[in-house]
C-alpha cells in the first residue's frame, strides 16, 4: 500500500515538476527530486499536491480550506542558523520572530499574527512530531534534522488544537529515514562574528579634555580605554551535524547527531547544544500496523551575559581613563562610587550566570488500518526537561558575593487516541476524524541564594563558601495543570472544487474556575478552487486559484497560573512566635474562583493562486480576530480587596491584518534561474475595553498604564513612563509630552521645552500635557529572498524589514544629557549640544522603519566527477550575516524589542547589544 | 512499557475516572485554609503571627519603616527635616522627591497609592484573620481565642491610626467581604473614635510585656504598644477629630473627652493618663541615646514597639542608612551606599550646627564633616582627597554645584552593623517605632496644652543627652522633638499639630492655597477612586 502511494506520488510529482520545476530525471528519490541547487519557487504553496499533515488531519494543500504555510528545507535560511528560527525567520508572513538566537527574550517575542492576550498564551503552539511542545525545546532541535515546518494561522486548522493554538502553531516535522540504500552525510560551519557598531562615546582623551575645559575635577587614572571594545572580542561558531538513515519496503530509521557552538562576541558568553534524535517506522502485519518511534535528546548549555542593561550601560558609561586591567595596587577592578548605576563592565564580565537545559522526548505513534477507510491511531508522548540555573555574583560587584543556584523539573505527559474516517463517494470526498486527548505537565523545582562570601574562587559551584542563606531566597515548588480535550472534524471535498471542513473541540483545563472548566471551541472553513471549474479551463495561464474562508473560536487560558482560582495559603515571611523564629501563612494575592476561558473569535479570507505555469504565485490572507473575556490582572479597589490586582475576564481586543505573500521565477532556464519572494504583512492591533463589571463587581484596568519605563541614574520613578497601554489604542503607544525644542537654561546650557498642551499650565503627568505620539509595534513587517542560481553557483539573500512604529531613544536621552558627566561618560557629540537636562519628552523619539540585509549566501555545488559513485553530492558554500540596516533611526539599530509587551517594548534604553555581523563557511556532502 | 501504560491511563481517565476529579486542583505547595487552621498553636501562627510580616518590609512602599516610598518617607521627606536632593543624575528620580519636598505630591503619586494600598491590606487581612477567629470561636473550645482577637484588632486600630493621620477620610471596612459599592468614607472624627474604642476594647486582653525585647512577646503589640497609641492618638485628637481640616479652625483638645479607666478626661488628660501607663510597665529612659538604636538593641528599656531585625531570620529591611551614605562612606564598611537623604538648613539651624552651643545628638544623628572608616583611618574619594560631608551646601537641587555628591549631613541614628549584607540594609538593629523619650515629650507636651508645667518631662530628656534645661513652651517643645526625635518619622505629625506643616521653609516655598491646611492630610489616590466612585477626594485636591 505503501509503495502504491509513493508511485502515486512519484507520479504527482513528475506531472507537477514537469511544467513547473526542474528535476534531475538521474535521481529516482522522491524527496530529493529537488537538487540542492534548485529552490522552490513559493517554498509554502510550491509542492500543493504533497501529502501532509495538518494538525491531526492529513490531507494535501488542496483539501485545505484555511492558511497553512509549509516551509521545506530548501525554504529555510542559509547563513548562519543555529536554531530552527534561524532557519523560519522572515519567511512566512505573519510570523515575527527577532533575531537573537535562543535567548529567553528572543524565544519570547516569537509571534503569529501579532500578540492577541495581554497577560499571557501568546506564544504560538509547537508542534514536533505530533509531540506538544515549546519554542525552548524547538530552539534545541539541531536545524538540519528539520524535514520541514508547517505553520498553522487560521481558526479552521489550528482550532485542532483547540486552546492550545490559540496563538497559532508552528509545526515540525523531522527528518525520517528513507527506502532505499544507506546514506550518511555531513554538513557543518565555521564562522566567525564581530561586533561593527558601537556608542559614540567620549575616548579617554576627550572625556580628560572636557574636565579641563569646563573646570570639572574628575578622577584621571591617565588611561585611553573603550571599554565598549574591551567587552567584546571576536565571536565563534561551529556547527557540525552527521545523520544516517536507511530503510527496506517495511522499516526505516534515521539517526542523527549534531553540536552546536558559539561563542558569543560579548566575551564569557557561550552556547553549547548537543543534539540527538531517531526515527523508526515499521509496518507490520501486511500494513495494518504502523509503528512510529522517534527520540530525542539534547543538552543545551548556555553562559549568559547577566543584566545586559548593566553591562552595556556600564560599557558604555565608565570612566574611559580607567586601566582595562586590574588594580596594580590591589590586584582589584578599580570602580567609581559616584556612577552608582553601574559597575566597573570587566568587573562585571566575572558575574557568571550559566543554565543548562536538558530535554529528553520520545513518543511511540501506532496506526491500524483497520479497512481501506478507517484508522484507529493511539499516540503518546512523554518529555522531561531539566533545567539548572546557576548565577554567581563575585565579592567585586557585590557587596558580599551571592550565589544562586536553582533546578526546574517539567514532566509532560500527552496521550491520544484518534479515529479517522476517509472515504470517496464519486465526486464527494469525506475525511472524518474523532479524538480524545490528555495531558498533564508536572513541574518541579527548587533554588537557594547564599550569600556572605570571602573567596570568590568557588563562584556557585559550592555554596558552604557563603555563610548566609536568606529566607525569601530559597524555596521549592510544585504544580500539575491538567488537560483534556475531544475533537471531531469533518473535511468534505466535492469535485476537488469545493471544500468545507468543521471543527468542534471541546477543552478542559484544571486550571480555571470550578464552574468554567469546559470550554467549547468549534470552527469552519470553506474554500473554492476555481481552477478546477470549467469556465476556468480557457483561463490557462491561471494554474492555481482557490479562495477561501473561514470562522473559528479559540481558548485560551495560558494566562492562569495553576492554583490561582483558589484561595491557598502559602509561607508569607517569618517572625517571631514565643521567641522563637517562625514561618506563618497567609494569602498572598486575591483569588477569583470564576476565572473561564479567555475567547477569541477570527473571522479569515484568502486566496492562493499561480499563473504562467507558476512563475508568479500570490497568496493574500486577510483575518479579524476579536479577543473577549480577556484575561487581565485587573486593578480592583483595595479595600474591600486586600490586594490591588485580580486576574479576571474582562475587556477585548481586536487584531486584524493583511498578508500578502508573492513569489515571482522572471528568469528560468536550464542554467541560470532568478526567484523573488516577498512576504508583507500589514497588523493592526487596538485595545478595545479593560473595564467593566465583573461578577458586580466593577473593575479596570487604570486609564494609563505604563508598560515600559526608562531607568538608570536619575530615572527611578516619577516621569520615566514611555510606553503605555490605554483603552481605545493599539497595545503598546508612546504618550508623552511634546517637546518644542531645545531652549537655553540661562546657564549656557540647553533644555527640552515642553509644550503646554491643555494650556494650563506645564504638567507632566499622565492626562496632563502628554500626547499619544506613535505606536511601538511596527504596522508593516516585510519578508523577502531573492535566489539566483547559475549552473552550480548559487546565492541568496534575505531581507527582512518593518515600518510604521517608532522608538524611543533613552540611550541618546541618557548620554546626551551633559548633567551625568563626569560619573558617567557622554556621547562625543553632547558637550557641543550642552543639553542639561534628561526630561524624556518626544524630542528622542524617533521613527523605527528599517529594512535589514539578514543573509547573504554564495553557494557552489562542487562537480564530483568520479567521485561520484561514491559521493552523491558535495557543497560549499559562504554567508555573511547581518550585512546592513537601511534605518533613518539614530540609535544602535532600530532592531530592539518591537513586538512583545514587556518592560523593554518600544524602548532602546542603554541596553542595545553592539551590532555584529558575522561571516560562515558552510560544509556539506553525502554519502 | 510507559507508552502502554500512558495509553491505560489515558483509557482510564476517559473510560473510568470522571473527568471531574483528573480536571481537580490539588495544590502541594500552598495549603487550603483549612489546613492552616486545623490545630490551636497554627491558629495563633495563621491568623495573628502572620500579621506581623507587614510591619517591616523589604519592597517599596511595604512596612510602616525601614523601606522606600512609604509610610515613613510620606511623613519625612515632606517636611523642614529631611529631604533627598537631586545630585546630577541620581535622585531625580522623575521629580518624585523634588515633588515630596515641595509639597507637589498630586493625586497620581504611585508611592501614595501604594502607601494607601499597603495600609488597607493589613487591614483587610485583619480582618479576614477575626472572622477566621470568630468563626473558630463558635466552631471549637480552642483557648485564648479571645485574646488573639484583641491583638488582631489592635493592630488593625494601629493602620487606621495611620490612615486617619494621613489621608483622615477614609473608608472604615471591617469585613472582608464588602462589594466596593458599600466602601465609603467616614468623617475623621468617626475613624478617630473607633481607633480609640478599639485600642480601649483590646486592652484588658493584652499582654503586659516589653515587647522590644526578645522572648515570647518581641516584635507584638501589647498593652504599652496600645497604650502609646492611644496617648498619640490624644495628643493628635485636636487634628484627627477636625473634621473640616482646612476651615481655619480646629476643635479645642481641652473640650475633647475620652473615658479612661472610668474617668472622664480630656485629651491632654488622657495623653498623661496613658503615658503614665506606660511608666508604670517600667519603662524608662535609656542612660545613653545611642544604646536605643545599637546593634543589640533588644535590651533597652526605652524601646516600646520596634521591628525585629535579623539578617539571618527575618526579610525586613533597613534601607535609610543606606539611601543616605555616600559611596566611599559605605565602602568604607564593606558595605552599599546611595549618597541620598540629607538633614534640611532647618535642622541644622534648630541643632544649631556649627555653633558651640550644637545640641549632642546632632551626632548620634548625622554624619558631618571629615569622615573615619572603622580602622580610624580618613575615608578618601575615588580621586584621593578625604570625603567630607557639608552640612550647609544642602539644597533640594545639587546638580552641577561643587557639592552635588557631598552635601548634606547624614543619616547616623542607628549604629552600623559592619556585618550587616546586602548593601547594610539587612543588619541586625531593631527599626524602633515607638520609644520612651517620645512618652516623656507628651507627656510635657500635654502639660503644656492643658496650662501646666511640663518642663521636667522635656528637661529628663535633654539631661540624658548633657543639654542644659529649657522652658518646655509649644515652640521649644517642637524643637525638642526634632532634637530627640530626628529621623524617626514623627515630623510630620509633629508640624501638622504645631500648625507648622503647611509654612514656608528653606526651599520650600508655600503653595497658592496652602495656608488653609489641605496639604495636611494627602490626597485620596485618583487611580483609587476611580475604582470605587463612592470615594471623593479631600478638600483642596
Amino acid at each position: 500500500m505503501k509503495e502504491k502511494s509513493l508511485i502515486y506520488m512519484r507520479k504527482i510529482l513528475f506531472l507537477f515538476a514537469g511544467s513547473v520545476l526542474f528535476i534531475n530525471p538521474a535521481d529516482g528519490q522522491v524527496l530529493s527530486l529537488l537538487p540542492d541547487t534548485i529552490k522552490p519557487v513559493v517554498p509554502d504553496s510550491g509542492l500543493i499536491e504533497e501529502s501532509i499533515t495538518v494538525g491531526y488531519a492529513t490531507g494535501n494543500q488542496r483539501t485545505l480550506s484555511g492558511s497553512v504555510n509549509r516551509i521545506n528545507e530548501t525554504g529555510m535560511n542559509e547563513g548562519l542558523v543555529s536554531t530552527p528560527l534561524d532557519a523560519l525567520r522572515g519567511r512566512v508572513s505573519g510570523v515575527s520572530i527577532p533575531a537573537g538566537g535562543n535567548s529567553a527574550a528572543a524565544l519570547a517575542a516569537v509571534r503569529v499574527r501579532g500578540t492577541t492576550s495581554l497577560t499571557g498564551g501568546n506564544d504560538p503552539l509547537v508542534i514536533v512530531d505530533g509531540v506538544f511542545a515549546d519554542l525552548k525545546l524547538l530552539s534545541s532541535i539541531y536545524p538540519a534534522d528539520i524535514e520541514n515546518f508547517t505553520i498553522l494561522k487560521d481558526a479552521s486548522e489550528t482550532a485542532q488544537y483547540g486552546s492550545r493554538g490559540a496563538s497559532g502553531v508552528i509545526e515540525v516535522t523531522t527528518k525520517k529515514g528513507k527506502q532505499g540504500a544507506f546514506s550518511i552525510g555531513y554538513d557543518g560551519s565555521f564562522g566567525v562574528e564581530a561586533a561593527y557598531k558601537s556608542l559614540d562615546m567620549l575616548s579617554g582623551d576627550g572625556f580628560r579634555q572636557l574636565a579641563k575645559e569646563r573646570d570639572i575635577a574628575i578622577l584621571d587614572l591617565g588611561n585611553q580605554t573603550d571599554f565598549q571594545k574591551e567587552i567584546t572580542r571576536l565571536g565563534f561558531v561551529q556547527n557540525h551535524h552527521i545523520a544516517f538513515g536507511g530503510g527496506t519496503e517495511t522499516s526505516r530509521y534515521r539517526a542523527s547527531l549534531g553540536f552546536v557552538e558559539r561563542e558569543g562576541v560579548i566575551r564569557h558568553t557561550k552556547t553549547r547544544n548537543f543534539t540527538t534524535k531517531l526515527n523508526i517506522t515499521q509496518h507490520a502485519f501486511d500494513g495494518f500496523l504502523v509503528v512510529d518511534l522517534g527520540i530525542f535528546g539534547s543538552l543545551l548549555k548556555n553562559n549568559n551575559l547577566n543584566d545586559p542593561q548593566k553591562m552595556f550601560y556600564s560599557a558604555a558609561t565608565f570612566n574611559p581613563t580607567f586601566p582595562n586591567h586590574t588594580s596594580t595596587e590591589t590586584g582589584r577592578w578599580d570602580n567609581t562610587t559616584t556612577a552608582s548605576q553601574t559597575t566597573n563592565p570587566l568587573a562585571w564580565l566575572g558575574v557568571k550566570d550559566d543554565d543548562s537545559n536538558a530535554h529528553i522526548n520520545t513518543h511511540l505513534k501506532l496506526l491500524f488500518n483497520l479497512s481501506k477507510h478507517l484508522t484507529i491511531t493511539a499516540f503518546g508522548s512523554y518529555t522531561y526537561n531539566v533545567i539548572d540555573n546557576a548565577q554567581y555574583f563575585p565579592t567585586t560587584v557585590w557587596g558580599h558575593g551571592q550565589a544562586y543556584r536553582g533546578e526546574r523539573k517539567i514532566e509532560a505527559l500527552l496521550g491520544n487516541l484518534m479515529l479517522s474516517y476517509k472515504k470517496d463517494f464519486g465526486a464527494h470526498q469525506l475525511n472524518l476524524l474523532g479524538l480524545a486527548e490528555a495531558q498533564k505537565s508536572i513541574t518541579s523545582g527548587f533554588y537557594t541564594t547564599v550569600t556572605d562570601f570571602n573567596t570568590d574562587r568557588f563562584g556557585y559551584d559550592n555554596l558552604q563558601a557563603g555563610a548566609t542563606r536568606l529566607w525569601e531566597g530559597t524555596g521549592s515548588y510544585y504544580e500539575e495543570p491538567h488537560l483534556a480535550s475531544f475533537l471531531a472534524r469533518v473535511n468534505y471535498v466535492y469535485g476537488g472544487k469545493y471544500i468545507a471542513t468543521v471543527n468542534a473541540r471541546a477543552d478542559a483545563s484544571s486550571k480555571v474556575g470550578a464552574n468554567n472548566k469546559w470550554g467549547f471551541f468549534p470552527s469552519a472553513s470553506v474554500a473554492w478552487v476555481l481552477t478546477e471549474e470549467e469556465f476556468m479551463e480557457g483561463a490557462s495561464w491561471v494554474n492555481n486559484l482557490k479562495l477561501r474562508a473561514g470562522y473559528g473560536l479559540y481558548g485560551n487560558q495560558d494566562a492562569i497560573d495553576s492554583y490561582i482560582s483558589s484561595q491557598l495559603m502559602k509561607p508569607n515571611g517569618v517572625v517571631s512566635v514565643n521567641g522563637t523564629p517562625t514561618v506563618t501563612l497567609g494569602t498572598i494575592r486575591n483569588a477569583n474562583p470564576d476565572l473561564r476561558w479567555e475567547v477569541k473569535r477570527t473571522f479569515s479570507a484568502g486566496l492562493d493562486a499561480g499563473f504562467l505555469a507558476n512563475r508568479l504565485i500570490l497568496t493574500l490572507d486577510y483575518y479579524n480576530s476579536r479577543t473577549d473575556d480577556m484575561l487581565y490582572s485587573y486593578d480592583v479597589s483595595v479595600p474591600p480587596f486586600a490586594y490591588n490586582k485580580l486576574l479576571a475576564n474582562l475587556g477585548s481586543m481586536r487584531n486584524s491584518g493583511v498578508e500578502l505573500g508573492i513569489g515571482v521565477t522572471p528568469l528560468r532556464t536550464r542554467d541560470m534561474e532568478l526567484n523573488m519572494n516577498v512576504n508583507v504583512t500589514f497588523q493592526r492591533n487596538k485595545l478595545l475595553s479593560l473595564s467593566g463589571y465583573y461578577k458586580e463587581q466593577y473593575m479596570s484596568a487604570p486609564e494609563y498604564t505604563s508598560i515600559s519605563d526608562l531607568n538608570g541614574a536619575g530615572f527611578h520613578g516619577g516621569y520615566n513612563h514611555i510606553v503605555y497601554q490605554m483603552v481605545g489604542q493599539p497595545l503598546g503607544v508612546f504618550y508623552l509630552p511634546k517637546s518644542t525644542g531645545l531652549v537655553s537654561d540661562g546657564n549656557g546650557g540647553y533644555r527640552y521645552e515642553v509644550a503646554d498642551l491643555n494650556g494650563n499650565g506645564v504638567s507632566l503627568e499622565d492626562g496632563e500635557d502628554r500626547y499619544i505620539a506613535g505606536q511601538a509595534m511596527p504596522k508593516t513587517l516585510l519578508g523577502s529572498n531573492i535566489s539566483f542560481r547559475y549552473k552550480r553557483f548559487d546565492l541568496s539573500l534575505q531581507v527582512n524589514g518593518a515600518f510604521g512604529h517608532k522608538i524611543y531613544n533613552g540611550t541618546s536621552l541618557s548620554y546626551m544629557n551633559m548633567d551625568i558627566f563626569p560619573d558617567y561618560n557622554v556621547l562625543r557629540e553632547a558637550p557641543s549640544r550642552n543639553i542639561q537636562d534628561q526630561t524624556a519628552t518626544d524630542y528622542w523619539l524617533e521613527k523605527g522603519d528599517y529594512i535589514n540585509f539578514d543573509y547573504l549566501t554564495l553557494g557552489w555545488n562542487v562537480p564530483l566527477g568520479k567521485l561520484r559513485n561514491y559521493v552523491r553530492n558535495l557543497r560549499l558554500s559562504v554567508s555573511v550575516n547581518n550585512l546592513a540596516t537601511i534605518t533613518g533611526y539614530s540609535g544602535l539599530t532600530p532592531m530592539i524589542n518591537s513586538s512583545i509587551v514587556n518592560n523593554t517594548l518600544g524602548l532602546d534604553d542603554k541596553r542595545t547589544y553592539p551590532v555584529v555581523r558575522s561571516y560562515t563557511m558552510g560544509l556539506s556532502f553525502n554519502f | 512499557m510507559k507508552k502502554i501504560s500512558l495509553l491505560s491511563c489515558l483509557f482510564a481517565c476517559l473510560a473510568f475516572l470522571s473527568c471531574e476529579d483528573y480536571l481537580k486542583e490539588n495544590p502541594r505547595d500552598q495549603l487550603d485554609p483549612e489546613g492552616g487552621y486545623d490545630t490551636p498553636a497554627n491558629v495563633y501562627l495563621n491568623t495573628v503571627a502572620t500579621l506581623y510580616n507587614y510591619i517591616g518590609g523589604f519592597q517599596d512602599s511595604q512596612g510602616l519603616q525601614g523601606t522606600y516610598r512609604g509610610v515613613y518617607d510620606l511623613n519625612t521627606f515632606t517636611t523642614d527635616e529631611a529631604m533627598l536632593p537631586t545630585r546630577g543624575g541620581d535622585w531625580y528620580d522623575g521629580g518624585f522627591w523634588q515633588g515630596l519636598f515641595l509639597h507637589k505630591w498630586g493625586t497620581n503619586s504611585d508611592a501614595i497609592q501604594a502607601t494607601w494600598e499597603y495600609l488597607y491590606k493589613v487591614v483587610v487581612l485583619s480582618n479576614q484573620s477575626l472572622e477566621i477567629l470568630g468563626d473558630l470561636r463558635r466552631k471549637t473550645g480552642y483557648k485564648d481565642l479571645d485574646r488573639y482577637e484583641a491583638e488582631v484588632r489592635a493592630l488593625r486600630a494601629m493602620y487606621y491610626y495611620y490612615l486617619v493621620d494621613m489621608f483622615a477620610r477614609v473608608p472604615l471596612v471591617v469585613s472582608s467581604s464588602i462589594p466596593v459599592k458599600e466602601v465609603r468614607q467616614s468623617d475623621r472624627k468617626e475613624i478617630f473614635e473607633f481607633v480609640v474604642k478599639e485600642l480601649q476594647e483590646s486592652l484588658p486582653l493584652l499582654y503586659t510585656a516589653h515587647s522590644n525585647s526578645k522572648g515570647d512577646y518581641y516584635g507584638r503589640i501589647t498593652k504599652p504598644v496600645a497604650y502609646f497609641l492611644l496617648a498619640k492618638l490624644a495628643l493628635n485628637a485636636e487634628v484627627f477629630t477636625d473634621n473640616d481640616w482646612t476651615d481655619g479652625s480646629r476643635p479645642d483638645g481641652r473640650g475633647i473627652y475620652f473615658r479612661v479607666g472610668g474617668q472622664r478626661m480630656n485629651a491632654w488628660q488622657t495623653v498623661m493618663a496613658y503615658c503614665d501607663s506606660i511608666t508604670d510597665l517600667n519603662y524608662d529612659l535609656s542612660p545613653e541615646y545611642e544604646a536605643n538604636f545599637a546593634v543589640f538593641n533588644e535590651s533597652s528599656n526605652e524601646n516600646i514597639f520596634t521591628i525585629p531585625m535579623d539578617k539571618g531570620l527575618y526579610a525586613n529591611q533597613m534601607q535609610y542608612l543606606f539611601r543616605s551614605r555616600h559611596y566611599n562612606h559605605a565602602k568604607a564598611y564593606g558595605l552599599g551606599g546611595e549618597n541620598g537623604s540629607s538633614a534640611t538648613v532647618e535642622a541644622l539651624r534648630t541643632f544649631a550646627y556649627g555653633t558651640d552651643s550644637v545640641d549632642t545628638r546632632f551626632y548620634y544623628n548625622y554624619y558631618a564633616g571629615t569622615l573615619y572608616d572603622p580602622a580610624g583611618n580618613v575615608i578618601r574619594l575615588d580621586n584621593g582627597a578625604p570625603l567630607v560631608y557639608l552640612p550647609w551646601e544642602i539644597k533640594l537641587d545639587l546638580s552641577r554645584s561643587p557639592a552635588e555628591k557631598t552635601a548634606g549631613a547624614r543619616m547616623r541614628k542607628y549604629e552600623i552593623d559592619k556585618t550587616g549584607t546586602k548593601d547594610g540594609k539587612l543588619s541586625d538593629n531593631d527599626i524602633v517605632l515607638f520609644r520612651y523619650a517620645d512618652v516623656l515629650l507628651m507627656i510635657s507636651e500635654a502639660k503644656v496644652r492643658n496650662g501646666e508645667n511640663g518642663d521636667e518631662e522635656m528637661n529628663r530628656v535633654r539631661f540624658r543627652s548633657g543639654m542644659l534645661p529649657r522652658p518646655a513652651t509649644l515652640e521649644n517643645l517642637l524643637a525638642e522633638r526634632q532634637l530627640e526625635l530626628a529621623w524617626e518619622g514623627w515630623r510630620r505629625q509633629d508640624l501638622v499639630r504645631f500648625g507648622q506643616f503647611t509654612r514656608p521653609y528653606t526651599d520650600r516655598p508655600q503653595l497658592p492655597n496652602e495656608s488653609n491646611g489641605y496639604t495636611t492630610v494627602f490626597p485620596i489616590p485618583e487611580k483609587v477612586r476611580s475604582l470605587n466612585p463612592n470615594l471623593t477626594q479631600n478638600t483642596g485636591y
